[in-house]
């Protein structure tokens, strides 16, 4: 039997802590066994040569190594200064009271790991246990900033901080996917997802160490250009219009996306990835509002077209500058309310983070879309016809709409109207499993990142959905609803990866398409499989 | 007089230490919202699946209304009966339920004792010996306190076997884990054997709690801990009264907070309330991070910085 790592074994001296060897994923079941011995394609000496990759078989950052000792240790003071200030209300009021009941209360009891996908799905590598990270945090914590902390680190449990032990912390904290499950099932109320977010704050708000994908490219091109996507306000209506064009063409519904409509009842706000990725899904919600007579707009605003918050998964600040952005549009178009499209870290952001942040006549009310268009489906005034939805169809949870927004029902009773095969994963609603992309994974791709997250983090998703669909034919296309941009792209990336379209006709999309999809007297399906139209 | 000084003082560290916690939470500054679903407080018909108020169209209209019945069924059986680890860790709950079971009967044991006293006190005329009350009291001391003992020492053995002999909690465990069970554990046993040598109805325990209310002067011929497993007894409760609150397991009151304070903490914030106010006061402190992005100088607030741009775009 192979000796566990210790949570101290974090600051050794070796090139790899972990290793993931073929045949110690969980396997996949029929007919994906082939991928059972699979492991990640190994880092490239040349690519890794100046990073710090000695973490397991993947790199999210890319931290480079520091190039001399003096190097190291300012970089080791920077950490400790940046931990103090975790425990500071000036720089963390914002959850300073969450931090200290999650370090201070942990019995190490180990029920959340689980509930963890990752671990679990890993073939339970120590490092990727909730509590291995959490335990790290902590013993620096004690010995390195309580009084007393190196003489009772003996006691309590001890720890090297080196340069090894804060550039593996950093790449840790971007192998959980803050899907808050592991806080759900402690019975103390400990949240190691929390613990998790905060350390990204640190290197984030301190070092200035995070991803690029959501730094640089993410919330800091969100602010300056308009968009996480890249796309300005130009380029964004040129997409509208493109929409627009596309969804006449598709469904011959003549549709037209308003903007800037000072006075609308509704300021619409999509995860701008919709726009350039999945096109159908703006145009459906347009289709929707049109029909049933909603008074709606969109914002041709910077940021005001893209409802994502890349903060919410790293740094306060950033998190905090978007949702100004995003209230201070609305404030000025005098809108009755903001809705949020199908984007969960979106909702979470705007809707439960924001709302203690926003003051004033910037606390403008906001919505999940999947609450108004419950509204719209269920008011009787639009039509349906459920058997144009007559394929199997599953849902799945994203993490931020349900387990940390309570919003469960409301897309479930749309679909038992308009989808007849609607069937449930398990385990569902607030205790689904993350679909592998959440805080930020499915828009990280450097190195050999997506293939970690299509291997263990959606591993368990993947799962859950063949589980699904297993009393169906193969050859019956199945539709995998996820109202989540984010979800969708992690999702369409196990599709791809796992050759499941060809393998179980496995096919994803958003709720609205649905809804479309069902509507009565709508001339060609908005869904089609393959080159198939849903309806034959 | 000594062991009564020793469990005043310790008394003493215990309430400082409570107190020191406690005001610590209440004090902090309003954190953002946090909270996980299921949340107890929410209606019956959405509590069942975890749903919230944000699933009702147009929720800012309605007023903001939790059920503190709804978190008071679902709290008395996690507190009195482990639930939580009930589902999600039955292994594990064999061991630790009967472990809390004889903390919550000790507990019991000392407001039982407590009362004894108070009645004997004050109340001497309905605290007669043949009453109904002292016949109660008599029957409820003994039961509360045999049956504490004997579920801590077997909760507190299991522990201690599942942290040794299961590789995953040993691999986390600490000297300092290792040592609050063993306390805990010695306490259980010395209790067992100081009713076990000629004390079956806690009569000595009666005394000390009396002696202790009285600093001594009620029964001025008792002596504490005329055995030696009475003698520690007395000095290892009154230690573990007052080191309980200095480690993790004072999550057995801070779990108030943990609930309370982030888990269900689903306050909205409307205009005008105090929770508005609470951000307000909190966006104006000023942090001092480093990173070039944030921009913050120690002179700029969260309101500024909040409503500015990250360095890069400069």
């Amino acid at each position: 039997m192979k000796t566990l790592l210790k949570p101290s074994d974090i600051a050794d001296k070796s090139d790899r802590l972990c290793h993931v060897a073929p045949g110690e994923l969980t396997p996949l079941p029929y007919p994906y066994e082939d991928f059972n011995q699979t492991v990640l394609t190994p880092l490239k000496p040349e690519k890794i040569g100046n990073i710090e990759a000695s973490l397991d078989d993947t790199v999210a950052i890319g931290i480079p190594k520091p190039a001399n000792q003096e190097e190291e240790e300012a970089l080791v003071r920077q950490f400790l200064s940046g931990l103090k200030k975790l425990f500071e209300k000036e720089n963390n009021w914002t959850f300073l009271q969450p931090l200290l009941l999650s370090m201070e209360h942990c019995a190490k009891c180990h029920t959340c790991s689980d509930a963890c996908p990752v671990f679990e799905m890993s073939g339970r590598k120590e490092i990727y246990r909730p509590i291995f990270r959490s335990e790290v945090l902590r013993r620096v914590y004690r010995k390195y900033l309580k009084p007393g902390g190196k003489i009772t680190a003996k006691l309590t449990g001890d720890i090297d901080l080196n340069w090894k032990t804060i550039a593996r912390l950093a790449e840790l904290s971007y192998r959980c996917t803050l899907c808050r499950r592991c806080a759900m099932v402690c019975p103390i109320g400990v949240d190691n997802g929390l613990i998790n977010h905060e350390i990204r704050k640190l290197f984030s708000q301190e070092m200035g160490i995070a991803p690029k994908e959501i730094h640089d490219k993410g919330s800091v091109q969100h602010l300056k250009v308009g968009s996480s996507t890249g796309m300005n306000p130009m380029a964004a209506k040129d997409s509208a219009e493109f929409i627009q064009e596309e969804m006449e063409e598709i469904t011959g519904y003549k549709v037209d996306i308003p903007w800037d409509v000072e006075g609308a009842d509704i300021l619409l706000i999509h995860n701008a990835g919709e726009m350039l990725a999945w096109p159908e899904n703006v145009g459906a919600f347009a289709i929707i509002f049109q029909a049933a007579g909603i008074s709606w707009t969109m914002s041709s605003e910077a940021a005001g077209y893209d409802a994502v918050n890349y903060g919410l998964w790293y740094d306060d600040v950033q998190f905090a500058r978007v949702a100004v952005k995003h209230a201070d549009i609305a404030r000025r178009l005098k809108v009755k309310k903001i809705v949020i499209g199908e984007c969960g870290h979106a909702h979470k952001a705007l809707t439960v983070i924001a709302d203690r942040l926003l003051t004033d006549d910037l606390n403008i009310p906001r919505e999940s879309a999947m609450v108004t268009l419950e509204n719209i489906v269920m008011n009787g005034k639009l039509k349906f016809d459920p058997l144009k939805n007559n394929f199997p169809v599953t849902l799945h949870d994203p993490c931020n709409v349900v387990r940390a927004m309570g919003i469960v029902e409301p897309q479930r009773r749309i679909l038992r109207k308009i989808a007849p095969r609607f069937r449930e994963m398990t385990p569902h609603g607030v205790e689904n499993y993350c679909c592998g992309g959440g805080s930020g994974f499915a828009i990280m791709s450097g190195y050999n990142f997506a293939e970690w997250r299509n291997l263990v983090s959606s591993r368990k998703k993947f799962l859950q959905i063949l589980n699904a669909f297993e009393d169906e034919p193969q050859a019956v296309p199945k539709y995998v609803c996820a109202p989540c941009s984010n979800c969708k792209g992690a999702i369409r990336d196990i599709i791809n990866y796992y050759h499941a379209e060809e393998r179980s006709h496995l096919y994803y999309g958003g709720l609205v398409e649905l809804i479309v999809n069902a509507f009565e007297g709508m001339k060609k399906p908005i869904i089609s499989f393959g080159e198939k139209p849903s309806w034959e | 007089m000594g062991y009564y000084i020793l469990t005043y003082f310790c008394i003493a560290v215990f309430a400082a230490t409570i107190g020191r916690l406690i005001y610590r939470h209440l004090t902090l500054p309003l954190h953002v919202r946090w909270e996980i679903y299921p949340v107890m407080h929410e209606m019956a018909e959405r509590n069942v699946y975890g749903g919230s108020y944000m699933e009702k169209s147009d929720w800012w209209r309605s007023p903001y209304e939790p059920s503190r019945l709804n978190e008071f069924k679902y709290m008395v059986p996690e507190i009195l009966l482990i639930r939580g680890l009930w589902k999600e860790n039955k292994r594990l709950w064999m061991a630790s339920f009967p472990f809390h079971l004889g903390l919550y009967l000790m507990m019991a044991t000392v407001v039982l004792l407590l009362c004894h006293a108070f009645f004997i006190l004050w109340a001497g005329t309905a605290f007669a010996a043949d009453g109904i009350i002292r016949m109660i009291m008599n029957g409820l001391i003994p039961a509360a306190g045999w049956l504490g003992l004997t579920a801590g020492i077997a909760g507190g053995l299991f522990m201690l076997y599942k942290r040794l002999a299961d590789r995953e909690l040993r691999n986390y465990s600490t000297f300092a884990d290792y040592f609050n069970l063993l306390f805990i554990l010695l306490f259980f046993v010395f209790a067992l054997l100081t009713v076990l040598s000629g004390d079956p109805s806690l009569n000595g325990a009666r005394h000390y709690v009396l002696g202790l209310l009285t600093a001594g002067a009620f029964d001025p011929v008792y002596a504490p801990g005329q055995t030696i497993p009475g003698a520690f007894t007395i000095v290892l409760a009154s230690l573990l009264i007052a080191y309980i609150p200095l480690t993790h397991m004072s999550h057995m009151f801070m779990k108030y907070f943990l609930y309370h304070s982030v888990k269900w903490d689903d306050i909205p914030n409307k205009r005008g309330s105090s929770i508005e106010s609470a951000v307000i006061m909190n966006l104006k402190f000023k942090p001092t991070w480093k990173a070039k992005h944030i921009g913050a100088d120690g002179q700029k607030s969260w309101r500024d910085i909040a409503s500015s741009a990250p360095r890069e775009m400069k």
